[in-house]
């Protein structure tokens, strides 16, 4: 019987049970003071339900991944497996086409040996399936006898159900932690294998980048170099410099004229419009700013009289992001404006300043943290942005002041790493893991130094 | 007494001379204040307006690029049977082994022929590397036609569609020319666009594989995401204690909401494929890669719209003998629900734009055909326009503009439902 069965019997006896014990419990005595039943009739059905199928999927759970390994432990006892290769590929691919004629996947064989092990994998196959059958089923009744023996009146059948409810939510938002432990852990434990092999000081300070490793020991240029410094150069002066002169005086200057001078109609429209900008996958800037922005600042620097302008500029990926990151500065920038005290602008508009001074002198400079705060945010999120600079910035890893040449970033040489061929065990791969723990505890750091910096401010004016 | 009141020096203020706010100093000094004032405010309306021209030229060089990709050029292609090297017995087209007869005759080189027979020497690089499919579909539609003379209607090739749609070499649009002279060329709706999946051929590609591998991977996301993520938020909202605990699941949500999304790409591929060995590519570690991304987005909108739920409906509900536990998921969740669906809707829009993560994962294969389960390989949409991107053929640049009009009007209309929801059931209390 396959897992699906079983699962779906599982949940129909589920049902079953749900219903029976719930009938089973409405039929109690409605008498009056202690006499009444603890609990709703569906609360029995619930606690008996919960039985049958809790422990039944378990045991589903922890056998369905167990039971492959008993399976083929099996096959490998028996006669017919005793001549087969002693280790490696070939007796795994044996006995993975074994199991696959076995289940009907394929028919006929690459290896006369597999077409001889089917058998027994079907046999197998047959056993451990049936046993787990039973057991999930056998546990699914057990539970259920054992739960629907305690249907009584004066069961306190709530407040278990309410303990597991409980449970749930509890282990739901745990998962929170699990997911950043796992980020953590992964990230760590691979870059820790990568600095075995590449010393952290030459990753972090070394400025040549060419992430090849050697197939062959004397091959010429066959030494990998890992020094991240022109990456983390690329990705600073994209990220943090071209993206945020493009986004920071956009994105402030909207804000202002949105909550201080435009009509509420206007900023009803206008608003959305610009939070379409956030909306819009990076996927799509990428492509634009490669077929569109990129050939045309290409044509305006040799225009001007710059030769070697590349077509994949860091410009062209900068100000693209500047653009997608103005919706977030705007916002940001927004609840500042809006969380500085009504009296302090009052004040100023009454001493005859004009709306623009009292913006300029008043507003902003109390509004400054929050926008810093904001901006900081900004920052971390134009620096962990893929898809723009895999497609609009270059892989060349230069360290370049000249907006027109070619840079590359640390997102776009995890992404270049990681794809195409790889075997695992390589520095070369390893290498996107060492990336992207920097990456990490960059973006974290300037998160928490933003979110702190943008608390403290509001802590001042409440 | 009044010795001593002489002898104070009575404080007098130095004679205070009004402001001449007439004069020509002050009016020049009002003036100046008064432009800058009104170059402040221009520039505002500049910044504005320029974010909005941006969006709008994306908008529109999009539109520009993909509406043609919606559209074919077809060759209205006649076939001479009887002269092809085709050698296909009608009579075999009825029985059982119907197909096998089919994919033993070379219909493609038929094809070919017959184009050369109609168009001179380059006429096989007029129509598609697919044509010889819709001669195919021909021939299983009515066998009888072999052995006669028919108009079977072809994709054109790259070439001749580009020219169609005025854009390539003199030397394609002479071709062109000769072929419109013949009046065998139409233009119409490219269906195979919206039904077909992806292919070496720009004339052949359709986005249907990767929407439905999109599809997939957005239906685990959300089985995953939207239980885990609401349960947590009632839990943090409604019950946790505050203690050391609660602080470090709440800092680490809001973490989770910033990390840059490539790093759950990098997590997925360490723990889902080389720790657990699940299936590379498939939709289901895109979605549990995704699903990860999207739960702390709807544990925070989750925690805001529990947290404007006002507290005199628990009271109420305390009051007349209500649990706690039944006080949250009889009152507190069903009025909070519209806010949590607005937040689940953002985040699930963020997540079908999603491309890095899944570049990770290996969901960047070559998907000839749509996927059948959550097991088996597959791509998405976004990746789908990265990869066709990266394509050299100019085909390929209208299909992956009109790829991306479709994503835009699922995002934008995903948008949209959000915000009327939040319109339609936003409550003030």
């Amino acid at each position: 019987m396959s897992l699906l069965a079983i699962l779906f019997l599982v949940l129909g006896l589920g049902l079953i049970s749900w219903i029976s014990a719930r009938m089973r419990a409405s039929r109690f005595v409605r008498g009056v003071g202690s006499d009444r039943p603890h609990s709703l009739p569906s609360y029995h059905g619930w606690y008996v339900g919960l039985w049958v199928t809790i422990p039944a999927l378990l045991f589903l759970a922890v056998w369905a991944s167990v039971s492959p390994g008993l399976i083929s432990q099996a096959v490998l006892a028996t006669p017919g497996a005793a001549n087969l290769p002693a280790f490696g590929m070939e007796r795994a691919a044996v006995l993975s086409e074994a199991r696959a004629i076995a289940t009907g996947a394929v028919h006929g064989g690459f290896h006369a040996q597999a077409a001889s092990l089917a058998p027994a994998y079907r046999t197998a196959i047959m056993h451990y399936g049936l046993i787990g059958a039973a057991v999930t089923l056998i546990l699914a009744f057990a539970g259920g006898a054992f739960a629907f023996t305690k249907v009584r009146s004066d069961f306190r059948a709530r407040t278990r159900v309410e303990r597991l409810v409980m449970g749930a939510l509890l282990i739901a938002s745990l998962i929170a932690i699990l997911t950043t432990i796992g980020i953590f852990g992964s990230l760590v434990f691979e870059s820790w294998r990568f600095f075995n092999m590449v010393s952290p000081l030459e990753f972090l300070f070394g400025t040549q980048w060419s992430p090849q490793t050697a197939i062959r020991a004397d091959q010429v240029g066959s030494s990998g170099a890992f020094g991240a410094v022109a990456l983390f150069w690329g990705t600073i002066f994209i990220g943090a410099i071209i993206a945020m002169i493009v986004a920071i005086p956009l994105g402030l200057m909207s804000a202002v004229y949105l909550t201080q001078y435009a009509k509420p109609s206007t900023r009803r429209w206008v608003k959305p419009i610009l939070e379409i900008l956030a909306g819009v996958p990076t996927v799509v800037y990428g492509y634009f700013a490669a077929l569109t922005v990129a050939p045309a600042l290409r044509d305006f620097a040799v225009m001007i009289g710059i030769s070697n302008a590349s077509s994949e500029s860091a410009l062209a990926a900068g100000i693209v992001m500047g653009v997608m990151i103005i919706p977030f500065v705007s916002s940001m920038a927004d609840d500042s404006i809006a969380a500085v005290p009504q009296s302090m602008r009052d004040g100023s508009l009454a001493m005859g300043a004009t709306p623009s001074e009292t913006i300029r002198k008043v507003l902003l400079p109390a509004a400054l943290p929050g926008v810093v705060g904001g901006v900081l945010l900004a920052v971390s999120r134009a620096i962990g942005e893929t898809m723009i600079v895999v497609m609009a910035a270059g892989l060349a890893a230069n360290l370049t002041l000249n907006p027109f040449a070619s840079v590359t970033t640390v997102t776009t040489q995890i992404v270049q790493l990681l794809t195409g061929d790889q075997e695992f065990e390589s520095a070369k791969t390893l290498a996107a893991f060492a990336l992207g723990l920097v990456l990490f505890i960059v973006t974290l750091l300037l998160n928490i130094v933003a979110l702190r910096v943008v608390k403290k401010y509001r802590e001042a004016y409440d | 007494m009044t010795e001593l009141a002489a002898m104070t020096p009575v404080p007098t203020a130095p004679k205070r001379i009004p402001t001449d706010w007439k004069s020509d100093l002050m009016q020049r000094r009002i003036r100046k204040r008064y432009a800058s004032e009104r170059r402040f405010r221009f520039i505002g309306l500049a910044a504005v307006s320029l974010s909005v021209a941006f969006l709008a030229f994306l908008l529109i060089t999009m539109i520009g690029n993909g509406a043609r990709g919606f559209t074919q050029t077809d060759i209205r292609l006649p076939v001479n049977f009887a002269q092809t090297s085709l050698m296909l017995d009608p009579t075999a087209l009825t029985g059982p082994n119907a197909e096998a007869a089919l994919a033993a005759a070379n219909i493609q080189g038929a094809t070919e022929e017959a184009a050369v027979a109609a168009f001179g020497p380059d006429g096989a690089d007029y129509i598609s590397d697919g044509a010889w499919l819709s001669v195919r579909a021909a021939i299983r539609k009515d066998p009888a036609i072999l052995g006669k003379t028919v108009d079977i209607a072809v994709p054109a090739s790259t070439h001749i569609d580009i020219a169609a749609k005025n854009g390539a070499d003199p030397e394609i649009r002479a071709a062109y020319q000769k072929l419109e002279a013949t009046g065998r060329l139409s233009t119409g709706f490219n269906l195979n666009f919206l039904t077909g999946s992806n292919s070496n051929d720009p004339t052949l590609v359709g986005i249907w594989g990767a929407f439905k591998g999109s599809l997939l991977t957005m239906i685990v996301t959300l089985l995953l995401a939207f239980p885990i993520g609401v349960l947590a938020a009632l839990y943090l909202e409604e019950y946790a204690p505050r203690n050391r605990w609660t602080d470090l699941i709440e800092v680490s949500i809001n973490n989770l909401a910033a990390v840059p999304s490539i790093i759950f790409g990098l997590l997925g591929l360490a723990v889902f494929l080389n720790v657990m060995h699940l299936p590379r590519s498939a939709a289901l570690v895109g979605g549990l890669t995704l699903a990860l991304m999207t739960m702390p987005v709807i544990v925070i909108a989750g925690r805001n719209a529990i947290k404007s739920v006002p507290p005199s409906i628990r009271d109420a509900a305390l009051g007349i003998g209500a649990s706690p536990v039944q006080v949250v998921f009889h009152h507190v969740l069903p009025l909070a629900l519209p806010g949590i669906l607005t937040g689940t809707i953002i985040g699930m829009a963020r997540a079908l734009g999603e491309t890095a993560p899944l570049l990770m994962i290996g969901m960047r294969a070559f998907i000839p055909a749509p996927p059948a389960g959550i097991t088996d390989p597959a791509t998405v949409l976004p990746v789908q326009i990265y990869l066709w991107a990266d394509e050299v053929s100019r085909g390929f640049v209208e299909k992956t503009s009109a790829a991306i009009i479709v994503l835009l009007v699922f995002l934008l209309s995903m948008n949209g439902l959000a915000i009327y929801l939040r319109n339609k059931f936003e409550q003030r209390w």
